[in-house]
């Protein structure tokens, strides 16, 4: 399997796995797997049926996104579709039945027009530390959130926010457009993971228990809830893939096959 | 005078005529300019839209010569496999092959930036955008115009970074049967560069702006580009047209009473950031009549029709000189010359008849006037010339004519009354003669009942019978009412025209002929002459 990307949330009592997700997280690298730990694979299906919202937004003809526009041709139709980079944007959680404490901060980069990652689950209190990548400045704000002021952040430069509380929160930026960055705070998440292009995750470190594993994106849930329950051994739920999206040709099959009935 | 007034009304009223048209040139001139200046205004518009799109599908072109290259292709596909990190030996091989496509393209289709994007997003090369040197992990994933060109879609895209620029990307294929491998996007900075080669290609004055700054302008020439500067005020007005914020193109819009200005929002995402680019034209405008001379060049001038403004010009001075000649030189001339002949001792008095207007009143007041000198004891003047005064008389003594040429349009007869003889008056004999009121003239008019004023000094008259005299005063009062209602069914006027003037001329002409012709009495009738009241005097001897 590919590498995973991890976000540093973890069971109480874990702080130095944590500590080592965020700066995996931070410096774009590899989480190492603890061999000790429990692992839980997963695979996502339909994800290409997703649509970022963003690019989305920016064919809309009233939002005058070009001048023009065109498909290359020598590009399968199928691929023509604007579904989202999950390692980035489809952030899947492991919620267990009782509230997490937050985990130490974590960091979020921005640049090159979104936030890696785009969605974030995390407990409320969890401190969000943005670094501008880019070589010009930012001004991120809240939508709806007080606490979450505009306010330039130059290259470099890193701005902290605590998630006030349980809820979605919308992070967006007065000088670029494209950016949206979704937080999740849900109080009994204990970790989360994201997806490789393929759909593929992993849960390095689960303990014993029993969890629900949730997808998300662009701030909402997607798909179906799954319980696991973990006995100290591994999981491989990868043959019962979470539809994170239904599959529309199916959809559109059925009013037909009624209608034939 | 009439000629002569109404010639200076004519006149008055051309030259009002004139300002108002020239009034009204200059109001539909500078009308004809703005309208003129709002539709090169929207010409300029149009044309610069159609460059920006233009020049962004020319330049997407070009950017085929990077996705066809196989090792570009190569690079970024063993990029996009490496989910961690960029392999190096990717990124020096499509740095390599960028630099070497890029070199040729043409330099007017040249890109500022060429970023070579992997499917994650992330820069693998790039050429230019130095702001992004030693950033290993630099990515534009998240932008639409890269998103949809690692989708299968080419299109152009207006960023505002840290710099405005004009973008465009294409996917780069490596195995058809899946995703592209990656993307090419190139940028060209809207810059001071960028917008000079637009204007010299559309012949516009335009300017970009963001972030309620200008950022660039350029100008043709003729045009200062420093005009341009203005449109920075006007950002925050505009922002709140209906046109500007939803159809993205404002009206024409004036800044400081001159410069036309057309606003338009920049295609992309920019589009949201406020961001876009104005066209600028100054208005051909005079704004007042002089301004004409101001705006007018050798050609113009050259149009103007000489001949008949010259022509113009000495028709109207010469109307004006005949006029003058013909009211006021003329009349003066003949009047200094009766006057010459007065002063040299020719004539005695002015001949009224002679003039016309106001001449023959100031004649006639000077010949009042030397009479009452004379009255007063001045100097004795000769007689007069019954023949100029009277005209030819006859031989013998049968009748002689005069007249009281009168202008019905001068009030007054006495002005048209030829004076007296200045020859010593006799007193008038016997009882005073009962004053007849002069036509029109009241009961109660002041002065209407009062005796004639006495006339100091007169030598007294030879003496009459008291009968003779009384039958004479009768008959002369009889003349005058014949007189006076004979001038009246003439239409002439009679107002002012009094018995005692009537017979101070009466017995003067008596005098004269008496003497002259040694008459006992003179006859007076009343007869019609060319359409006005005369009398004839008829010297009777026996």
């Amino acid at each position: 399997m590919k590498a995973l990307q991890r976000v540093g949330l973890r069971p109480r009592g874990r702080g130095l796995w944590a500590a080592v997700a965020l700066a995996a997280l931070a410096a774009g690298v590899v989480v190492p797997r603890v061999a000790e730990a429990a692992k839980v694979k997963g695979l996502l299906a339909n994800f290409r049926y997703l649509e970022n919202a963003v690019w989305k937004d920016a064919l809309d003809p009233k939002k005058r996104g070009f001048s023009f526009r065109e498909p290359v041709p020598t590009v399968r139709a199928d691929l023509r579709k604007l579904f989202p980079h999950i390692p980035k944007e489809v952030c899947v959680a492991a919620i267990a039945g009782e509230k997490q404490k937050a985990p130490k901060p974590i960091l979020i980069r921005i640049g090159g027009g979104r936030t890696t990652p785009v969605t974030l689950v995390v407990p409320p209190g969890t401190q969000l530390q943005f670094l501008n990548t880019d070589p010009f400045k930012h001004r991120l704000y809240g939508v709806d959130v007080q606490s979450f002021q505009p306010g330039d952040t130059a290259r470099g430069a890193t701005r902290d926010w605590t998630v006030p509380a349980a809820g979605r929160f919308e992070i967006r930026d007065k000088l670029a457009p494209s950016l949206r960055f979704y937080v999740v705070a849900e109080p009994n998440v204990v970790q989360s993971v994201y997806p490789n292009l393929k759909g593929e995750f992993q849960f390095g470190n689960l303990p014993d228990g029993e969890y629900t594993l949730q997808a998300y994106f662009g701030g909402d849930k997607v798909g179906p809830a799954k319980p696991v329950k973990v006995e100290g051994g591994d999981l491989d739920l990868s043959k019962e893939p979470i539809k994170v999206a239904p599959d529309p040709k199916k959809d559109d099959k059925k009013p037909e096959e009624k209608k034939a009935n | 005078m009439v000629l002569s007034r109404f010639w200076y009304v004519v006149v008055a009223l051309v030259l009002g005529a004139a300002a108002y048209v020239l009034f009204l040139a200059t109001s539909m001139y500078d009308r004809a300019g703005a309208r003129a200046m709002g539709e090169a205004l929207n010409s300029d518009m149009q044309v610069v839209t159609w460059y920006l799109k233009d020049d962004a599908r020319m330049r997407a072109g070009q950017l085929i010569k990077f996705a066809a290259s196989e090792d570009i292709q190569k690079g970024l596909a063993k990029a996009s496999e490496s989910e961690d990190k960029v392999p190096r030996e990717a990124r020096d091989k499509v740095q390599a092959e960028l630099t070497k496509v890029n070199a040729q393209i043409d330099e007017d289709l040249k890109f500022d930036a060429v970023f070579a994007v992997d499917q994650h997003g992330r820069v693998v090369a790039r050429i230019g955008y130095d702001q992004a040197s030693g950033m290993e992990d630099f990515e534009l994933g998240g932008y639409p115009v890269v998103a949809d060109a690692l989708h299968g879609y080419v299109r152009d895209d207006t960023l505002v970074l840290d710099r405005v620029y004009r973008v465009v990307g294409r996917p780069v294929e490596f195995d058809t049967s899946s995703l592209p491998a990656g993307a090419i996007i190139g940028a060209r900075m809207v810059d001071e560069r960028f917008t000079r080669e637009l204007s010299q290609r559309t012949g516009a004055a335009v300017a970009f702006y963001a972030n309620g700054e200008r950022v660039a302008a350029g100008a043709p020439e003729g045009f200062d580009r420093a005009q341009l500067d203005q449109i920075v005020a006007d950002l925050d007005d505009v922002q709140s047209e209906e046109d500007y914020s939803v159809k993205g193109r404002s009206k024409v819009r004036t800044i400081n009473g001159m410069l036309g200005v057309i606003y338009a929002r920049l295609p992309g995402e920019s589009w949201e950031l406020g961001a876009g680019y104005a066209v600028g034209r100054l208005p051909n405008a005079v704004g007042t009549p002089l301004g004409f001379f101001n705006r007018a060049d050798d050609k113009d001038k050259a149009a103007v029709k000489l001949p008949i403004v010259g022509g113009v010009v000495l028709l109207a001075a010469a109307l004006g000189l005949i006029f003058s000649f013909i009211e006021h030189t003329r009349p003066l001339q003949l009047f200094r010359a009766e006057a010459q002949r007065m002063a040299k001792g020719e004539a005695d008095q002015l001949a009224p008849s002679k003039f016309r207007g106001i001449y023959r009143k100031i004649a006639s007041d000077l010949n009042d006037g030397v009479d009452h000198v004379a009255a007063k004891g001045g100097a004795p003047r000769k007689a007069a010339d019954l023949g100029k005064v009277l005209g030819d008389l006859p031989a013998q003594p049968q009748m002689s004519a005069f007249s009281f040429p009168g202008d019905a349009s001068v009030s007054g007869v006495e002005a048209s009354v030829p004076s007296a003889p200045s020859h010593p008056k006799p007193a008038a004999p016997g009882p005073a003669r009962p004053k007849p009121k002069p036509p029109g003239a009241q009961d109660d008019e002041p002065g209407a009942n009062s005796p004639p004023p006495k006339r100091p000094g007169p030598p007294p008259r030879p003496s009459a019978a008291p009968d003779e005299a009384e039958q004479e005063a009768a008959e002369w009062q009889r003349v005058f009412e014949e007189f006076v209602a004979t001038k009246q069914q003439c239409g002439e006027n009679v107002e002012g025209f009094t018995y005692e003037k009537f017979e101070q001329t009466l017995i003067k002409n008596k005098d004269t002929l008496v003497k002259r012709h040694g008459a006992k009495r003179v006859k007076f009738s009343v007869y019609v002459k060319d359409g006005k009241a005369a009398l004839k005097a008829s010297p009777i001897k026996e």
